[in-house]
């Protein structure tokens, strides 16, 4: 017998496919960090959040892509700004509230003062103190406040949704998610006007590609969510799509529900169980809405950072924020649209108690994740199996298939290894 | 209405040419500004960061706080921009007799 060993120096892929992912792709700090560089802060829009979290002047949310802080602020003009929370002066995270309303922004080191726009405006006894007579100190005559501004994002927005990129010669947003994703993101953000239900935040403790994987992932939910089964929500066999872009980085997983959809039509899934009921049925009062043109969930994988949630009457952002290479924060926000009715609204958050951290759904998804982190801690020689449906990477009419994964992986290659 | 009192604030030769002094009169902090048409006077204290203006730097009527770089024109006591978001309030001055005095309102 030979021995392996446990921990290979360099990521090894067993062929040139990308359906067997090496352990060490979510072990690894160094590859971690080219994962931060090559995806998150470059070539890439990422989420920072939604318009309305910032409807007036001066309002500001802090975020993250991927591990660096940053500020979405609205001007006194209305128009959005992304910029990093580093101070230009001596590096600190300036901006410690989450979200508030501002004339502008001072670090409290040494009160350097920015515009709403990111823009260093006033720098403390820059021109010295005065003392009998004479200037001590100040900065150099030659400091120009306006080489000093914060690192300004290149911002995008479509339907009240935001993005950033720390790269400025990013292709447009649209580009970026190519047709028939864009198809989708119009579906869910059609230009109505959003209104915030609330917030949840959870930090798993596992690779934040584990997260994308779970949305790109139709496989588990019949299997691991006997919430969605037993009350009839999940059928391998709905009527569904998986759709990507040309690239294989973003997803669409489409799923319509049958109109019966419970009791003796779920039997094939061995976890159904007949008996249970719902003591409040109010968390299934799902109400078909025009927007849905069909599907009752489209969940979408935005590579790297956003999760977009529409099942039935619930729809969410999902925030991924890695924190180093085996946790990562995931912030989920809650959302409505400003003609729903107030029994809608009522609807959508009830509908919401399936999602977030202690979500009767999500709950289990959280928990998966970190099993599996564990796992590949113990081994990182070996790799994971997606070979449901086969090795490709190809659109299905489908969800017996991890295609999505496969071709997220595909895509991680492409860039990984440039 | 108010009625304007005229207050003996400081002797003209306390305030310096091209520059800018803080002084206290009847318990206000006021900065006296002597420019080149004549001695000037504001509140003392920015309405932006809380710094004192006569620890800034006077060019001309402009004013510019030493902490965040705001400038007010001395004359009116008019914010001139960003950061400032509010004016100061400026005083009717006149010089009687080699004293300045200063219209305190009430």
């Amino acid at each position: 017998m030979t021995t392996q060993a446990v921990f290979p120096i360099e990521l090894k892929w067993e062929s040139e496919k990308s359906s067997r992912i090496p352990f060490m792709a979510y072990t690894d700090e160094a590859l971690h960090k080219k994962e931060l560089q090559r995806f998150f802060y470059e070539k890439h829009w990422c989420y920072v959040g939604l318009e309305a979290e910032i409807p007036n002047p001066g309002d500001f949310k802090r975020t993250t892509i991927g591990e660096r802080s940053v500020v979405m602020s609205r001007d006194e003009e209305g128009a959005i700004h992304v910029f990093e929370n580093v101070c230009a002066h001596r590096g600190m995270q300036f901006c410690r509230e989450r979200q508030g309303n501002r004339k502008e922004f001072v670090c409290p080191y040494h009160q350097w003062n920015y515009t709403l726009k990111g823009d260093l405006q006033g720098v403390p006894f820059r021109r010295g103190v005065k003392q009998d007579g004479k200037v001590n100190g100040g900065m150099p005559a030659d400091f120009k406040t306006e080489e000093h501004g914060l690192t300004k994002l290149k911002v995008a927005s479509r339907g009240g949704v935001v993005f950033a990129s720390f790269d400025h010669e990013i292709e447009s947003f649209e580009d970026f998610l190519g047709p028939d994703i864009l198809h989708y993101f119009d579906r869910l953000f059609d230009g109505r006007k959003l209104t915030i239900l609330g917030y949840n935040r959870q930090r798993i403790p596992g690779n934040w590609k584990l997260m994308q994987e779970n949305i790109k992932d139709p496989y588990h939910p019949g299997l691991l969510h006997t919430w969605f089964v037993t009350f009839g929500l999940w059928r391998a066999d709905n009527k569904s799509e998986l759709k990507m872009d040309a690239r294989g980085r973003h997803a669409a997983m489409i799923s319509t529900r049958g109109n019966a959809g419970k009791a003796a039509q779920v039997t094939q899934v061995s976890s159904f169980k007949e008996s249970m009921q719902l003591k409040d049925p109010r968390f299934l009062d799902i109400v078909p809405e025009p927007w849905w043109g069909g599907p009752t969930a489209v969940m979408m994988t935005l590579f790297p950072s956003l999760i977009l949630q529409q099942q039935v009457n619930s729809v969410s952002t999902r925030h991924i924020q890695p924190v180093g290479h085996d946790a990562f924060d995931f912030v989920w926000t809650h959302f409505g649209f400003a003609d729903d009715t107030e029994e809608m609204t009522r609807r959508r958050l009830r509908q919401a108690n399936l999602f977030g951290p202690a979500g009767f759904v999500s709950a289990d998804d959280g928990e998966v994740i970190e099993f599996s982190q564990e796992g590949f801690e113990q081994k990182p020689f070996h790799r994971t199996l997606a070979e449901l449906g086969g090795r490709e990477v190809e659109n299905t009419d489908h969800m017996v298939t991890e295609t999505l994964i496969r071709g997220m992986y595909r895509y991680w290659r492409e860039v990984m290894e440039a | 209405m108010s009625t304007m009192t005229w207050v003996d604030a400081a002797a003209v030769d306390d305030v310096p040419s091209d520059d800018v002094v803080g002084i206290e009169v009847q318990g206000r902090d006021i900065a006296l500004y002597g420019t080149e048409d004549g001695i000037h006077a504001t509140d003392n204290i920015c309405t932006h960061g809380h710094a004192r203006l006569c620890d800034g730097f006077l060019e001309g009527h402009e004013i510019e706080c030493p902490l965040h770089q705001g400038r007010f024109d001395v004359r009116t006591g008019k914010a001139m921009c960003a950061p400032l978001t509010e004016d100061l309030r400026s005083y009717p001055v006149k010089i009687e007799g080699g004293r300045v005095f200063l219209a305190f309102e009430g």
